[in-house]
């Protein structure tokens, strides 16, 4: 189990890259939202999608986890299993500290009346709509997600090279597409619409939760015959 | 006999149509330099790897302290492996990388990492990225020996290091395991630079060990007869020999053995010449046939390396 | 301090080395030898082989070891290596010498009239 602390040690020994960076492509989106939010024109309530850039950076994380990290994890004979705990574990509670951030940001937003701009960054529609535990949930759910992606991708690279990754790609194109296109053909659009209309961002975020989990257990199973 | 630390049972790798490892055994023991010694690709990165369970074998069994070091945390603790090219997380700094380490081994002594870095001119701040291919193995160099694990292994960790980084990381080497004892794997192709270093010397060639042997037992185990060809054949008829030169009516032979005081007098009594083989001479007439030697660094030139006594 | 060269068993050599110096008066009898691991470190060789070397002169009582102190030239060391040695100059100068001689034809009385020359340059050379 120490060796599994020891694995999230070693990754905040640079604050950088898991505290660092993320609050300044946070705080970066944010300025530059008000900045547009001061010089557009109307006294309407604005909203932009700037509070999802630090979601891309999570991905490329998710990444380099796997491709520069587990590298010299095994050159620290650290074993796989302490590697993928003690990297998700980390990654976990940066999630619950973005998502914390992003919780008081939106109670911000509220009491300054966007920033005395009408303009919302961290409060938006649908997503903020719920309870404050069920926003939590999408927006550490959905950080997960970003993560989770980017390390079994990686993953299935240093396990398979180059080709592995074309085919998982096209292969996970192919099955989307032709889903869609099955549903296209028994005309089930009109029901999955319904569902997703029907769908609040808490049970979204149960729905992700699950898929997260697949995901993790189809990374852990890909990274126990990895090699560096 | 001391205890076995390190074992290979019949270690085969295949990559694709290349058969990296053909069936190696092999016994390290405990509190011995070991010399990892080949060509390059001969396969000494695949089966550190495989020892260390970086990599997977083909077949057959790897163990470390006698159990396989896979997903075992016990085992692994106790043992170091920097690959030749080790990756490093993208915004680490050498002082991180030490950092890193001296949470995983128990033994880390952070004072002589820094003395070390100190010694090497190691720009401890300055992000591994941008660092020079020297002090890349600089790094790596540091952390197998701070780490003072039970087991280290050495995969050629002299790339790049100039002559000078070279000596100071054989005499840190020498004089730490003397203070230190651990069993040391290094694995190199500039043999003459580490052969005195060594207690025991496996050679391997072509995913196949040919030498296991005491390196006490190779030094002088092959002498060069020189003189008239007719003349150095007669004499050296029915022994094994190595390797054959010939410029003329002269001929240069490498043979395989010792000859005892009056075999001595008699060659000298024909006028034929007798000099002693070095370590890597004779590895290089055991392994390459007519195929030249790998790469030597840039300041010493192939031929020196190769140049055969006379 | 002579050299170390790789192409006969370093042990051999580093025995060879000690036993020069208690023949030429360098380490004197009942003086302390250097460590194993300090031949190992000035030398760059391997401690268990330094190790090996030291142990050949204990075990033919050249070396004996004085337990947590060192290891100490034996008294007597001296007078033995020299006989030793007498008799190897015999087989490794004396005998080449003659077969060489015979090849260049020089008899026996002119080799020791070249002999007697020499030692009296040498002798000449070790006054001055």
């Amino acid at each position: 189990m120490s060796r599994v602390v020891a694995v999230a040690s070693m990754q905040l020994i640079n604050k950088w890259a898991y505290v660092g960076t993320p609050l300044l492509v946070l705080g970066g989106a944010l300025a530059l939202s008000l900045a547009i939010y001061a010089m557009v024109p109307t006294d309407e309530v604005k909203y932009g999608g700037g509070s999802q850039a630090p979601f891309w950076y999570f991905l490329v994380l998710g990444i380099q986890s796997m491709t520069l990290v587990f590298p010299f994890s095994q050159g620290l004979s650290i074993s796989r299993r302490a590697f993928y705990l003690g990297t998700l574990g980390l990654f976990s509670l940066m999630a619950a500290f973005m998502t914390g951030i992003y919780l008081l940001g939106g109670v911000l937003e509220e009491a300054t009346n966007g920033w005395g701009l009408q303009g919302y960054f961290f409060q938006l529609p649908w997503i903020s709509d719920g309870a404050w535990y069920a926003t939590g949930a999408f927006l550490f759910v959905a950080m997960m997600f970003m993560f989770i992606i980017g390390f079994w991708f990686a993953t299935v690279f240093k396990r398979w090279g180059t080709n592995g990754l074309l085919i998982v790609g096209f292969g996970s194109a192919a099955v989307l597409i032709g889903a869609a296109a099955l549903s296209t053909v028994l005309q089930w659009w009109g029901t999955i619409g319904a569902w997703f209309a029907q769908q609040t961002p808490l049970s979204i975020s149960g729905w992700a939760a699950l898929v997260c989990a697949v995901l993790a257990a189809g990374s852990y199973a890909t990274l126990r015959r990895a090699t560096p | 006999m001391s205890a076995i630390v390190v074992e290979a049972r019949k270690l085969s790798k295949r990559y694709k149509d290349v058969l990296a490892l053909d069936s190696v055994d092999l016994k390290f023991e405990e509190n011995r330099i070991y010399g990892l010694l080949g060509r390059n690709g001969a396969g000494k990165s695949t089966l550190m790897s495989i020892l260390t369970s970086q990599a997977f074998p083909t077949s057959g069994e790897a163990l470390v302290f006698g159990g396989s070091a896979y997903e075992n945390d016990a085992v692994l603790s106790r043992m170091c492996f920097i690959r030749e090219s080790q990756k490093y997380p993208d915004d680490f700094k050498p002082k991180h990388a030490f950092k890193s380490a001296a949470l995983f081994y128990r033994n880390w002594d952070q004072d002589f990492a820094d003395r070390l870095a100190a010694e090497f001119r190691l720009p401890v701040d300055r992000r591994i990225k941008k660092l020079s291919r020297g002090q890349l193995s600089a790094v790596g160099v540091i952390i197998g020996l701070a780490s003072r694990a039970e087991v280290t292994f050495f995969d050629e960790p002299y790339l790049g290091l100039d002559a000078v980084a070279r000596q100071l990381f054989y005499d840190h080497l020498v004089a730490d395991y003397a203070r230190h004892p651990r069993t040391i794997v290094l694995s190199s192709h500039l043999i003459d630079e580490v052969s005195m270093l060594l207690e025991h010397v496996v050679v391997i060639d072509g995913g196949r060990i040919i030498i296991d042997d005491d390196a006490e037992n190779i030094r002088g185990s092959a002498v060069v007869v020189s003189g008239t060809a007719e003349l150095v054949d007669g004499f050296l008829a029915g022994r094994t020999v190595l390797h054959r030169e010939t410029l003329g009516s002269l001929a240069s032979v490498t043979m395989e053995g010792v000859f005892s005081a009056q075999e001595r007098r008699e060659a000298q009594e024909l006028g034929l010449g007798l000099s002693p083989v070095s370590l890597q001479h004779l590895i290089v007439r055991k392994t390459m046939g007519d195929a030249e030697w790998s790469a030597k660094p840039a300041e010493k030139p192939v031929d020196e390396a190769m140049e055969v006594p006379r | 301090m002579g050299m170390i060269d790789d192409s006969r068993p370093i042990f051999v050599q580093i025995a060879e080395l000690i036993e020069n110096d208690i023949v030429d008066g360098t380490l004197a009898e009942e003086a302390q030898v250097p460590s194993t691991n300090e031949f190992a470190a000035f030398h760059r060789i391997n401690p268990a082989t330094a190790a090996k070397g030291v142990n050949v002169l204990v075990d033919s009582g050249i070396l004996y070891k004085r337990r947590g102190i060192g290891m100490f030239v034996a008294t007597g060391a001296r007078a033995k290596l020299v006989a030793r040695r007498t008799e190897q100059f015999f087989e490794q100068y004396v005998r080449p010498l003659t077969v060489e001689a015979r090849k260049l034809g020089i008899s026996p009385q002119e080799l020791g009239g070249m002999i007697a020359r020499a030692a009296g340059a040498a002798e000449k050379e070790a006054v001055q």
